[in-house]
């Protein structure tokens, strides 16, 4: 076909591309689609009805049987079994849409097999350091946007290291003397160590919340500071989605920090009312994750599927490892199966031009303005 | 649909680079030029072709139906933005997918960019930067009548055919008269590899 066909009326708002309306996974605010069909929204709901019940059981088991359960956290458990709810819920939503969906599949089959595992052993704990734990890649934005988020990120893995299980019930500090200074500290139950409160390890123990905060507190500054001054950061900007979750992090930080001054230098004043304060922006925060900017923790673990897949794809022999060149240019592409991915991922979306994803950006540019010239107009004239 | 948009005309083009530098300037990927400007016909004539987002409307942004990580926002507006730095893992599904060819990505920051319309400045009603520095008017910003009003009489099309699937853009490129009664050919089906007729 050399020239376009002749025949054709102007096309129509809709195109002659199928299906008007809005696609899957994409709407107005980029986030999950509210019309996600029906079906999966009740998969979503019963992978979330499930996940809040088996977490609701490990808390009345760990708490063996709600014996060491601390009533005075319930609003903070229950919290936490709605975030497990929402979790669940957004996460199945998620990975229903075609790109999500097949990426998934591609990374947890690459994640599991043994074939992989045993070429190259060492690939999947680097990949999790690399991508999760430290986030070298944030370096290559700026060492300073590098450096806030390792802040927020350890500040908050400690924080929740900390309260999770003591909200659960899984954890008990018990002191066979009454009041100390020998405490044992306790999982399900079993002793895990005793310690002197009183010594480094005790202070440590008592004091990890305050050094999370602080931790917490110097990243979102940061953060907060940038998304006043840097225009790159402000250009779109939403309050809801950027700012909000900044917010959160520092109210929930700083109340944290004045619930120990006030025990120790206020002999508790204020605490009641500082303690609601704190509580509710905890249960605000963890009900809110699964919805905004702080879904990505859940969601950046596919950039560990993702890298995996094209690096165990390019490892293969046997013809699938060939990196996949450009049919006129032969710039490489990328692996011969993550191209295979797209264009199926394309096909899922009724995009019919997934052929197109055998050429390089350049080349497609290139083509589009060789038929301009040809076809549109002559010699660009 | 469309509304106050750029209009491309490659006729007028000289390859002369001003976009090039002025799209580094925006303060949105400062530093890094977001616009792309070839040469399809390179050897045997001058043609430029320069390329912006064409803010895809339908079907709605293939860039961010591909993207696994819902990271491509379009904006009430029908902009289509750059990735969310937050979402993207650096897959490249937008780069390849783009039928226009036009995100950028960085593999070592794990971020696509692409152009955004100069969301900075379009927001508030200024033109992009291309639009603002391009001496010949090749990339134009305004309505439609804006621009006839310039050049009075002047055709645009916003529908591209890729194989059998049409897509209709938010941007538009000028046409000749004649050419405005189907869709702009975008390159596929490729009839055409180095001189070679492929077909
Ligand atoms: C699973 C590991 C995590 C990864 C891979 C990750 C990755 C990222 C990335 C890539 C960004 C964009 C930063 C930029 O480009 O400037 C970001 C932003 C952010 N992350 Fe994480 N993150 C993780 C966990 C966390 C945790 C546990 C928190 C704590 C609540 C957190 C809080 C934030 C916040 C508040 C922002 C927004 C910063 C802004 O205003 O731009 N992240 N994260
Ligand atoms: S031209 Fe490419 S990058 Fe722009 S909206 Fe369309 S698919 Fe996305
Ligand atoms: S590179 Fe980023 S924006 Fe592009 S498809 Fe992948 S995750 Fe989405």
């Amino acid at each position: 076909m050399t020239e376009p066909p002749q025949t054709a009326e102007p096309s129509p708002p809709s195109g002659a591309a199928p299906a008007p309306g809005p696609a899957p996974g994409v709407t107005a605010d980029g986030g999950p689609s509210p019309q996600a069909p029906a079906a999966v929204r009740r998969r979503a709901v019963l992978a979330g009805t499930a996940v809040s019940v088996l977490l609701i059981l490990a808390i009345v088991f760990g708490s063996r049987l709600l014996r060491d359960f601390d009533s005075a956290l319930l609003p903070y458990a229950v919290a936490t079994v709605f975030l497990a709810f929402g979790v669940a819920y957004r996460y199945t939503v998620w990975i229903s849409a075609p790109g999500a969906r097949r990426l998934f599949r591609q990374g947890w089959r690459s994640f599991f097999s043994a074939a992989n595992f045993r070429r190259a052993p060492t690939a999947l704990p680097r990949m999790i350091a690399t991508y999760l734990g430290f986030q070298k890649f944030l370096g290559a934005r700026s060492h300073a946007r590098w450096a806030a988020h390792q802040l927020l990120f350890w500040g908050c893995l400690l924080a929740a290291a900390i309260t999770f299980p003591l909200t659960w019930g899984w954890f008990t500090f018990t002191s066979a003397t009454g009041s100390g200074p020998g405490y044992e500290m306790r999982i399900w139950g079993f002793e895990i160590i005793g310690f002197d409160a009183l010594g480094f390890l005790g202070w440590l123990m008592f004091h990890g919340l305050d050094i999370a905060a602080v931790l917490v507190i110097a990243g979102a500054a940061y953060f907060l500071w940038r998304r006043m001054k840097d225009r790159g950061a402000i250009t779109g900007q939403r309050f809801a989605y950027d700012l909000v979750p900044l917010i959160a992090l520092v109210v929930i930080s700083v109340t944290g920090l004045l619930l120990t001054f006030s025990s120790i230098f206020l002999h508790g004043g204020g605490y009641q009312f500082l303690a609601v304060l704190h509580m509710v922006s905890v249960v605000f925060t963890l009900i809110y994750i699964p919805f905004g900017k702080f879904f990505h923790i859940v969601q950046r673990p596919a950039a560990v599927g993702m890298q995996l897949f094209k690096y165990t794809s390019r490892r293969t022999g046997e013809g699938e490892g060939e990196v996949l060149v450009c049919r006129r240019c032969h710039e490489p592409i990328d692996t011969a199966p993550y191209v295979a991915n797209l264009r199926g991922t394309m096909r899922d979306l009724d995009l019919g031009f997934d052929e197109w994803a055998e050429y390089c950006p350049r080349c497609k540019r290139v083509l589009r303005g060789a038929a301009y010239l040809d076809h549109v107009k002559k010699g660009f004239k | 649909m469309m509304g106050r948009t750029i209009f491309i005309d490659p006729g007028r083009c000289i390859g002369c680079q001003a976009c090039v530098s002025a799209c580094r300037e925006c303060d949105s990927h400062r530093g890094k030029s977001m616009i792309h400007l070839d040469y399809p016909d390179e050897g045997h004539s001058v043609a430029s072709l320069p390329t912006v987002c064409m803010h895809c409307e339908d079907p709605v942004a293939p860039c961010a139906e591909v993207c696994p990580a819902d990271a491509i926002l379009v904006t009430a507006d029908g902009v289509v933005q750059q990735a969310d730095t937050t979402r993207c893992i650096g897959c490249a599904n937008c780069v390849n997918a783009c039928p226009f060819g036009v995100p950028k990505i960085d593999l070592q920051a794990k971020l696509q960019m692409k152009c955004n319309l100069c969301y900075d400045r379009t927001a508030y009603g200024l033109a992009p930067m291309c639009a603002t520095v391009c001496p010949t008017g090749a990339l134009f910003y305004g309505t439609l009548d804006e621009l006839r009003a310039e050049r009075p009489g002047v055709q645009v099309a916003d529908s591209f055919t890729f194989g059998t699937t049409t897509v209709s853009t938010g941007v538009a490129m000028v046409v000749p008269a004649d050419k405005v009664r189907w869709p702009v050919p975008g390159g596929l089906p490729v009839v055409e590899i180095n001189g070679r007729d492929v077909r």
